[in-house]
């Protein structure tokens, strides 16, 4: 199917980033670093109060602070606020300082309403409501496959359980900021993104002011994993303050504190589990209630995918006979937004930790269990491969066997993501002196864009990476689309072989070479003399393709004593269609595991039920996983060339947690229910803990 | 955050004699900043941090704010070869020390071998992490020609990374471990 | 001038910064330490070793009679933050240091300890907090160098209003155990400019549980110190860290020919347990507690 070179010369093969030098000795500018001459420093006030009626908001005090030179309202009161967080007003001033008295400076009269910060709590028929006029849980979504309640009967071995998911924070380390300069000619925005599109479109629509006035540019940006989809209100409210200051550029970053509170979530899950299967392990019957938050809103808004708190059920495997029932329930806080995978970590979860209850219970190996079940022959192929690398026979032994309080045990889990290309434009240019340059609208959020875009043009003309200048990040240049759900690859690499094909096609008659490419190319670009050859691409079938597995199996040791959890390795088999860059690819799956370690056993927002507020927006107490929580990783990066890009970045970060879980599981002999795992989780699975007898329940 | 900076002298033989002193600030007050080798002369609060200047003053934007709160590294800087966090160092109490930044190490087009063996190993990704990265090992290559793994790593330990660029980055800075002096 | 409630000292910063940051406190005046010389020796010339209060905290560290004759001092030190941290956080600023939970550091709160009305950790999110208290806060000290340098029976020179006091580490913290305001015993304007470390004890150990596997603070830490004398332990002190507003000793168990029985160990964990009153989320400090005792005792009699 695929139309990629069959023995390609670049494609798949070890490529050093595009722009690794300018990263390592600091010259890449990032949003936060531009400095257009005159810039101003701009800050949110935010609210301190989950739930709250403003009545008004006394900007003069905050105005009259030396160097302030813009003061903006985020709504004009009375309006609602419904999360801590919420935005209320902005400034713009010549120093961070100037920002910050003026910020404390600014006077607001609110009346105090009652707030919900619990799931659980808000469900209650009695619990206050987010929104007036409608209740907290929104209907339950509601599908069935055959005769679930029938098949249970049917079933020789039936298990249930009760898992939860926490609310993770993107925390990208770059804050999410532009900034904004709104001059004669129209704005221009450098913007923290993914989606330099979306917030040239936002911006527009925000400001009243027509397309071809905005400009947004991010070539280098510090992280996103779905958070940062648009202009965000911060961007409109940069605008109006650079407005609002006679047009001077105003460089509005979040702050930390903010990023924890309003920029979006992975929602949580609570999810009650049964499933049913034959005394041979065929599973025959699954039930699903299950409810998350996505915050104060459902979360569909700004998100890049997938609405609510809702999740594919019962994920991977082959059920016959299915009833799920899912409910997105509203709190008063910040609403949730696509956060790498969305839906599939929890839904790993909650499915995996129930199979190997099944495994137990029949007696059965835990990877030949999912090998029975699992449509995919991609992933039955993975789990081999992975028990082979992994030496998972050897290592899964009886549950929590091994001598001593350290106790090792194995898991493993399995994952699908959909990926795939979609339309995406890109320019190229060869010059006479033989240079080249690529032009794309797209965005290079970490993943090594600008490198695989080199890696294509180099196949195409049978140069070296190194010969190819790529320009991206910019809307002036031809569009493409924000790059979310692991599409980027596989739209961005289809447009620049086809641009690069059209340019070839065009060198040919121009040079008079018909094989221009490789050793000839200087001599034929020579011939172009004066003129550029200048040629535009497009997006076609036949380079990508969706769909991908992916198997994790990881081992762990848990200090039965402490508690203390310590993965020691994890082997990972995982497929993307034809790798361009096995770098970068590799770079990828280390982190997308590193994520997903972090959602296993160390990052929770945690809301405060008598407060509301967020008691852990920071690092201190949101930990996400350092040098010395990263275990041994150990890859398998298939190669199907056949089936063109598909996509990488998420599909990664889906069973880590699952796996991690079920081999701490193993480990203790206790069933692990609630993410992130803590030393205090397993100590009350244990029984150690005096007054614990449902260690479920809670942040224990 | 209003405060004054009551800085004490050299000569002062007890700690009694700071009721002499007369303090700086709150307003803007003269500080001299050593920063890679070059002395800037600045007036700031005395509230400002280090890296507030660096980045907003002196336009050396390679250390980064992430956190502020010294729990993350992209801030790091050395002072006096050491690496400290800029962003819990106020600009005026760091007057004596020599400070250098990702900026200071090398020019753009001449990397450190850290800096290069970075780039080989792919010891990154978005890349906002890796000025503070580079910062500690840089310092840790000045005190240790071959470090062990359990040493890079907690030289790393102040260091955070989102995108997970850790195993490539102990890869590179293992990789000029054993490259030994003549690499560094 | 120096005696001002407004004024505060500037160590290392990572704690008054911080601190700062949020407007948590806002002091009108702070005063940088680190001028005033003769505060950063480490004096080992008599048995009792004087550290002045602006060490750092990397060169408790990597100080190499440390490291040899007070081992857990060394191991304690180095489980501080990180080294970024390590190189400007001062021992006094780490004897000092104030609170680090959630919600009195929360800047858009005011929790007891602030001069507000109620503990939210009490019938909140309690699983950092203290096991045991004499007062209703129960936000736990947090200084790794506080627990072993009261198993090591340091004290500590405070100038207070133009003299020099000197006081043990338990009246260095025994404020914090029965006033919800006191983060320790010092008191506006005090300055700790030395501690005094007896090396008799020349045995010692220094142990932490955090969720993370560096730079994290500790759920629990335990510091253990004796007197070995020809194979005999003697003068043992047991504290625990990040249990209680101040660092708690628990009762030293009687060695029987320098071994440590089955029935000693379980009279110490029973004691922890028993004296323990664990909130909503944090009994499982208990074990946790428990094992540290146990493990570090170990370590130090072998």
């Amino acid at each position: 199917m695929s139309g990629w070179p069959k023995n390609p010369k670049q494609l798949g093969k070890e490529h050093l980033r595009y722009d690794g030098l300018v990263k390592v000795t600091g010259s890449a500018r990032y949003a936060s670093d531009v400095q257009p001459a005159g810039w101003l420093y701009a800050m949110i006030l935010r609210s301190p109060w989950p739930a709250a009626r403003i009545r008004a908001i006394d900007l003069g005090p905050a105005s009259s602070v030396p160097g302030i030179r813009a003061v903006v309202m985020a709504d004009d009161p009375p309006f609602v606020v419904r999360y801590c967080g919420e935005e209320l007003a902005a400034v713009a001033g010549l120093s961070k300082q100037a920002c910050l008295d003026a910020l404390r400076a600014i006077k607001v009269e609110a009346d105090i309403l009652p707030f919900v910060a619990k799931e659980e709590d808000a469900l209650r028929d009695a619990s206050p409501r987010v929104f007036e006029n409608q209740p907290n849980a929104a209907q339950p979504r509601e599908m069935q496959t055959g005769d679930a309640e029938a098949a249970f009967k049917t079933a020789d071995k039936t298990v249930e359980g009760f898992f939860q998911t926490q609310v993770q924070l993107h925390n990208c380390l770059e804050t999410h900021g532009n900034t904004v300069k709104f001059g004669p000619d129209g704005v221009t925005c450098w913007s923290s993104t993914q989606a330099i599109s979306s917030v040239r479109d936002g911006l527009a629509d925000n400001l009243g002011i027509p397309l071809d006035k905005v400009a947004v540019i991010s070539e280098f940006m510090g992280g996103g994993f779905g958070s940062k989809a648009g202009a965000g209100v911060e961007g409109g409210l940069a605008a109006r303050l650079s407005k609002e200051a006679g047009g001077l550029p105003v460089r509005l970053m979040l702050t930390r504190f903010d990023e924890a509170l309003a920029v979006g979530n992975r929602p949580s899950s609570f999810q009650k589990v049964r499933l049913g299967a034959k005394a041979d392990g065929t599973l025959v019957a699954y039930q699903l209630d299950a409810f998350g938050t996505a915050g104060y809103a459902s979360g569909g808004a700004t998100a890049a995918g997938g609405g609510g708190a809702g999740f594919p059920a019962p994920y991977i495997y082959r059920v016959p006979n299915t009833r799920v029932r899912q409910t997105t329930v509203a709190i008063n806080a910040g609403s949730a937004r696509a956060m790498r995978a969305p839906g599939h970590p929890q839904a790993s979860f909650g499915m995996e930790s129930i199979l190997d209850e099944m495994a137990l219970a029949l007696g059965m190996d835990p990877v030949e269990l999912r090998i029975k079940n699992d449509p995919s022959e991609i992933r039955r192929e993975q789990y081999r491969i992975a028990a082979e690398r992994f030496d998972w026979k050897a290592k899964y032994h009886s549950p929590a066997s091994s001598e001593g309080p350290v106790k090792t045990g194995v898991g493993c889990a399995g994952a699908t993501w959909g990926g795939g290309g979609r339309g995406s434009e890109a320019e190229v240019r060869i010059n006479p002196d033989g240079t080249v340059e690529v032009r794309c609208g797209t965005q290079d959020i970490g993943t090594g864009t600008k490198t695989l875009i080199a890696v294509v043009a180099a196949e195409v003309f049978d140069l070296e990476p190194s010969a190819i200048s790529v320009k991206i990040g910019d809307t002036a240049f031809p569009p493409s689309g924000g790059s979310g759900g692991s599409t980027t690859a596989a739209s961005v690499a289809p447009a620049v072989f086809d641009a690069c094909q059209n340019a070839l096609a065009d060198l040919v008659p121009a040079s008079g070479m018909s094989v221009p490419t490789g050793p000839n190319w200087r001599s034929a670009a020579a011939r172009l003399r004066v003129n550029p050859i200048v040629a535009r691409g497009r997006w076609k079938e036949g380079l990508s393709s969706k769909g991908v597995g992916g198997v994790q199996m990881a081992e762990v040791e848990v200090d039965t004593e402490t508690g203390m959890i310590r993965v020691k390795r994890i082997v990972c088999v995982q497929d993307c269609g034809l790798v361009i860059n096995r770098l970068a690819s590799i770079s990828q799956i280390n982190g997308g595991i590193i994520m997903g370690i972090g959602f296993a056993l160390y990052e929770e927002r945690i809301l405060d039920r008598q407060t509301g507020v967020v008691l852990n927006p920071n690092f201190e107490t949101y930990k996400l996983p350092g040098a010395a929580d990263v275990p041994e990783l150990d890859v398998i990066l298939q190669d199907m060339p056949e089936r063109g890009v598909i996509g990488i970045g998420e599909p990664v970060t889906i069973p880590t947690a699952a796996a991690i879980a079920n081999a701490v599981s193993h480990a203790i002999g206790k069933r692990v229910t609630r993410l992130p795992i803590s030393p205090a989780q397993i100590l009350g699975l244990l029984g150690k803990t005096p007054g614990i007898t449902n260690p479920s329940r809670g942040t224990g | 955050m209003a405060g004054t900076l009551a800085k004490v002298s050299a000569a002062a033989q007890s700690i009694e004699s700071l009721d002499g002193q007369k303090p700086v600030g709150p307003g803007p007050a003269k500080v001299g900043l050593q920063v890679n080798g070059n002395r800037h002369e600045l007036e700031v609060e005395p509230r400002v941090t280090l890296l507030d200047v660096l980045r907003n003053k002196l336009q050396l934007t390679g250390a980064k704010e992430v956190c502020d709160r010294a729990t993350c590294g992209a801030c790091t800087v050395l002072a006096d070869g050491q690496p400290v966090y800029s962003c819990m160092k106020l600009a005026i109490e760091v007057q004596d020390r020599a400070i250098t930044t990702v900026e200071g190490l090398s020019h753009p087009d001449d990397p450190t071998p850290i800096q290069r063996a970075f780039v080989e190993h792919d010891g990154l990704m978005c890349g906002y992490c890796t000025p503070g990265f580079v910062m500690s090992l840089t310092a840790l290559f000045n005190a240790r020609k071959n470090p062990s793994m359990e040493e890079i790593k907690k030289a790393c330990s102040g260091n955070l990374c989102r995108c997970g660029a850790y195993p490539h980055i102990f890869k590179a800075a293992q990789s000029v471990a054993q490259a030994g002096p003549a690499g560094h | 001038m120096l005696s001002t409630p407004e004024s505060r000292f500037l160590a290392g910063g990572v704690d008054l910064l911080g601190e700062m940051k949020d407007y948590i406190v806002s002091p009108k005046r702070v005063i940088d330490l680190k001028q005033i010389p003769g505060l950063d020796q480490i004096d080992t010339t008599t048995d009792t070793w004087k550290v002045g209060a602006n060490v750092t905290i990397a060169e408790l560290a990597r100080n190499d009679a440390i490291k040899a004759n007070l081992s857990g001092l060394a191991e304690a030190a180095l489980e501080v933050g990180s080294p970024q941290i390590r190189n400007v956080a001062t021992l006094g600023g780490n004897l000092a240091q104030h609170s680090r939970c959630w919600y009195y550091r929360h800047r858009d709160l005011r929790c007891l300890k602030r001069g507000g009305s109620t503990c939210y950790a009490r019938e909140g999110e309690n699983k950092y907090h203290s096991l045991f208290s004499g007062n209703p806060c129960i936000s736990p000290v947090v200084s790794n160098l506080a627990v072993i340098l009261s198993a090591l029976n340091a004290r500590v020179r405070v100038q207070r209003a133009g003299k020099e006091v000197t006081l043990s580490m338990e009246e260095l913290y025994s404020d914090a155990w029965n006033n919800p305001l006191a983060h320790n015993s010092l008191r506006p304007g005090d300055l700790i400019v030395q501690v005094e470390v007896p090396t008799q004890k020349n045995r010692s150990a220094y142990l932490q549980v955090g969720e993370k596997g560096d730079f994290d603070w500790a759920l629990v830490s335990c510091a253990v110190a004796g007197q070995n004398t020809g194979g005999r332990l003697s003068d043992l002190s047991i504290f625990l860290g990040a249990v209680a507003p101040v660092p708690y000793q628990v009762e030293s168990p009687l060695l029987e020919g320098g071994e440590l029985s089955k029935e000693t160990i379980e009279s110490i964990a029973g004691n922890i347990a028993s004296k323990a009153t664990p909130m909503a989320h944090n009994g499982y400090k208990v074990p946790i507690a428990q094992a540290l005792v146990r493990r570090a005792l170990t370590r130090v009699i072998s």
